[in-house]
C-alpha cells in the first residue's frame, strides 16, 4: 500500500484539547498515521499521560522533530500566545478543545454565554487567527473545529452550546474562502453522542447506564468512539481530503429523532 | 445474520481486524480495504475508473462495471493487486434490466459498492422531453437503486458493508439547464437515508452519498465541448477544479471502517464551491 493518501507522515499537527476524549485519541492517531503532534490541553498531568500514549504509538521519526506538549489555558492570551511560539510550523491544526454547557435559555446568563462562547468559538477563532498572523501554518494546511449535531439539530437545554457550534460551521465557510490562495483548507466535523467518561458527567451510575442505553438505542450505528472522530480528522487532515474545504461532515450513527 | 451465506465469515474477519486496528504485517491504518469487495459502477472512466483504481491500491478487491467493454478493460488492467486478488470487469448496461440482472447476479457477495455510472445531458426547462427525463432518471436514479434492491434481495451486501453513491453539487444548488440531472442526482439523498435506516440497526450496512462538484473528467470534457461551456465556473470553486482522486479518496473514507459510524450522510467534495450557495 505504497503511497497511502491518507498518511500523515511528514506533517506536523496541533492537536487542543488533547488532555482527554476526542482530543486525546485524534493525537494519539495522527502520531499512528505518521505525524509529529503538537498537544495542548490546561491539565498538565493529563497532558503528560496523552504524551506517554504518543510515545508508545509513534516515537517519532528520526532526525525529525519529536513530539511536543504545551500547557495552555486558550482563554488566556499570553498562554496561547505562547502555544503559538513553541508549536512553529504545522501543517494542520484540530481544534478539540471545548466544553458541555448544560442550561435551558431560561435559566442562562452572562457569565454562562460568555464561558461556553468563549471556550467552543472565541478560544478556537482566535487561535486560528494568531496561526495565520504567524504563519506557522504552512501552504495546503487544515484546519479542523470540532462542531456537533447539535448545531443542525435542535435538543433540549443545550441552545448556548448549539449556537457556539453554529458559529464555528458559518465561520469555516469565510475561513476556506480567505484562506483558498494558500490551499489552506477549513473544515468541521459535526458529531452525535461520542462515548466518553464525561458523556454522564453528574448522572449517579444507575441514571447514567439507563439514559447511556436509551441514547445507544436511537442511533442505528449505536454511539460514537473517539476512534471515530479521530479517523475523521485524518482524513480532513491529510492529503486525501485536499479538494475539501468549508464543508462539515456529519457523523452521527443515523439517528433520525 | 442475514447477510447470505458467506457474509457472516466475511464480517467477522473485518470486525477482528478493525479491533486490531492493523492488518498483520500492515502498518496501522483505518482506511484500508484489505480483505474487502468493492463493486465499482461507472469503472470505464472518469471517477468511476479511479475509484475503481484507488480501492485496489487500498488492498480491496475490485468488480468494476462499465458499458464500454474496451475501456472496463483498460481500468482493469490498471487495478493493482491483480495476480494476488483476482479483480474482476462485468461489462454490462445497467439501463437495460439483463445489463442490471447480470451485475447483481455476478457480483458475488460485496463489503462496499460505490456508484459512479451517470450522465449528463444540459437542457433548459423549455427544451425537456419525457424521453430525455426518462433516460436521465433512468441512468442516475433507476439503475443504482434497483442495483441496491438487487443486491439486497439476493443476500449479496455482506453486514457491516458500506454503500457510497456519487450525485453532485447541483443536486443541492440547482444550476442553469442542470435541472432533470439536479432532480435524478438529488432524489438519491432521501432515498438513501431511508435504505439506511432500514439496513442500519441489524445488519449495519451503511449508505452515504458524495456530492462531487466540477471535477476533470472525459464528462467535464464532453459538457465543454457543447454549446454551453461550463469552463467559467470551475473558478467559483475556492480550490478551482477537482481530479477524480479526490472523489476516489473520499469514496475510500466512506468505504473503510474509519467512517463506521458515518451514514445517511452526504459529503461535499467540491473544493468549496458550495460555501457561497445558501443550502
Amino acid at each position: 500500500m505504497a503511497g497511502n493518501p491518507f498518511s500523515l507522515a511528514g506533517k506536523t499537527i496541533l492537536v487542543t484539547g488533547a488532555s482527554s476524549g476526542l482530543g486525546r485519541q485524534t493525537a494519539v492517531s495522527c502520531a499512528r498515521m505518521g505525524a509529529t503532534v503538537v498537544l495542548s490541553a490546561r491539565d498538565e498531568q493529563r497532558l503528560s499521560q496523552t504524551m506517554d500514549m504518543l510515545r508508545q504509538a509513534h516515537p517519532g521519526v528520526a532526525g525529525e522533530a519529536p513530539h511536543k506538549s504545551v500547557r495552555a489555558d486558550l482563554n488566556v492570551a499570553e498562554d496561547m500566545h505562547a502555544l503559538v511560539e513553541q508549536a512553529g510550523k504545522i501543517d494542520g491544526v484540530f481544534h478539540g478543545a471545548g466544553i458541555r454547557g448544560l442550561a435551558p435559555i431560561k435559566m442562562i446568563s452572562r457569565k454562562f454565554l460568555d464561558e461556553v462562547m468563549g471556550t467552543n468559538f472565541h478560544a478556537p477563532m482566535l487561535l486560528t487567527q494568531r496561526l495565520l498572523m504567524k504563519n506557522a501554518l504552512r501552504d495546503g494546511g487544515s484546519i479542523v473545529f470540532m462542531a456537533s449535531t447539535a448545531a443542525h439539530r435542535g435538543v433540549h437545554g443545550v441552545g448556548i452550546y448549539s449556537a457556539s457550534k453554529a458559529a464555528l460551521i458559518a465561520a469555516v465557510r469565510c475561513l476556506a474562502l480567505e484562506q483558498a490562495k494558500r490551499r489552506i483548507r477549513a473544515n468541521c466535523l459535526s458529531a452525535d453522542l461520542v462515548e466518553t467518561p464525561l458523556l454522564t458527567y453528574g448522572l449517579t451510575e444507575e441514571e447514567g447506564k439507563a439514559w447511556l442505553q436509551e441514547q445507544r438505542d436511537k442511533h442505528p450505528l449505536g454511539l460514537g468512539t473517539p476512534d471515530d472522530v479521530a479517523n475523521a480528522a485524518i482524513y480532513l487532515l491529510s492529503g486525501a481530503s485536499r479538494w475539501v474545504t468549508g464543508t462539515t461532515i456529519l457523523m452521527d450513527g443515523g439517528i433520525t429523532f | 445474520m442475514s447477510g447470505g451465506p458467506f457474509a457472516a465469515d466475511h464480517n467477522d474477519e473485518r470486525r477482528a481486524r478493525a479491533a486490531n486496528g492493523t492488518v498483520s504485517g500492515e502498518p496501522f491504518n483505518p482506511f484500508s480495504l484489505a480483505g474487502r469487495t468493492v463493486l465499482v459502477t461507472g469503472a470505464s472512466s472518469g471517477i468511476g475508473r479511479q475509484t475503481a483504481i484507488t480501492c485496489a491500491a487500498m488492498g480491496a478487491t475490485v468488480v468494476a462495471t462499465g458499458r464500454d467493454a474496451a475501456r472496463l478493460a483498460e481500468t482493469c488492467a490498471a487495478l493493482e493487486g491483480q495476480d494476488q486478488r483476482g479483480h474482476r470487469g462485468i461489462a454490462a448496461d445497467m439501463a437495460e434490466s439483463d445489463g442490471l440482472a447480470r451485475v447483481a447476479e455476478e457480483a458475488g457477495v460485496i463489503d462496499g459498492l460505490v456508484n459512479c455510472a451517470g450522465i449528463t445531458v444540459m437542457a433548459p426547462f423549455r427544451m425537456t422531453s419525457e424521453k430525455y427525463i426518462r433516460r436521465i432518471h433512468g441512468i442516475n436514479f433507476d439503475a443504482p437503486i434497483l442495483l441496491t434492491q438487487k443486491l439486497l434481495a439476493g443476500k449479496r451486501i455482506a453486514n457491516g458493508a458500506s454503500l457510497v453513491y456519487v450525485t453532485s453539487t447541483t443536486a443541492h444548488i440547482g444550476t442553469f439547464a442542470t435541472g432533470i440531472y439536479a432532480a435524478s442526482k438529488g432524489a438519491l439523498i432521501p432515498a438513501l437515508r431511508a435504505l439506511a435506516l432500514e439496513v442500519g440497526a441489524k445488519q449495519k450496512i451503511r449508505a452515504n452519498c458524495i456530492s462531487p462538484g466540477y471535477v476533470q473528467t472525459p464528462m467535464l470534457d464532453a459538457l465543454n465541448a457543447g454549446t454551453a461551456s461550463i469552463e467559467a465556473n470551475y473558478d467559483l470553486a475556492p480550490l478551482g477544479l477537482g481530479q477524480p482522486e479526490d472523489v476516489a479518496n473520499a469514496a475510500v473514507f466512506l468505504l473503510s471502517d474509519a467512517s463506521r459510524w458515518i451514514t445517511r450522510s452526504t459529503l461535499m467534495v467540491d473544493g468549496g464551491l458550495t460555501v457561497h450557495v445558501s443550502l
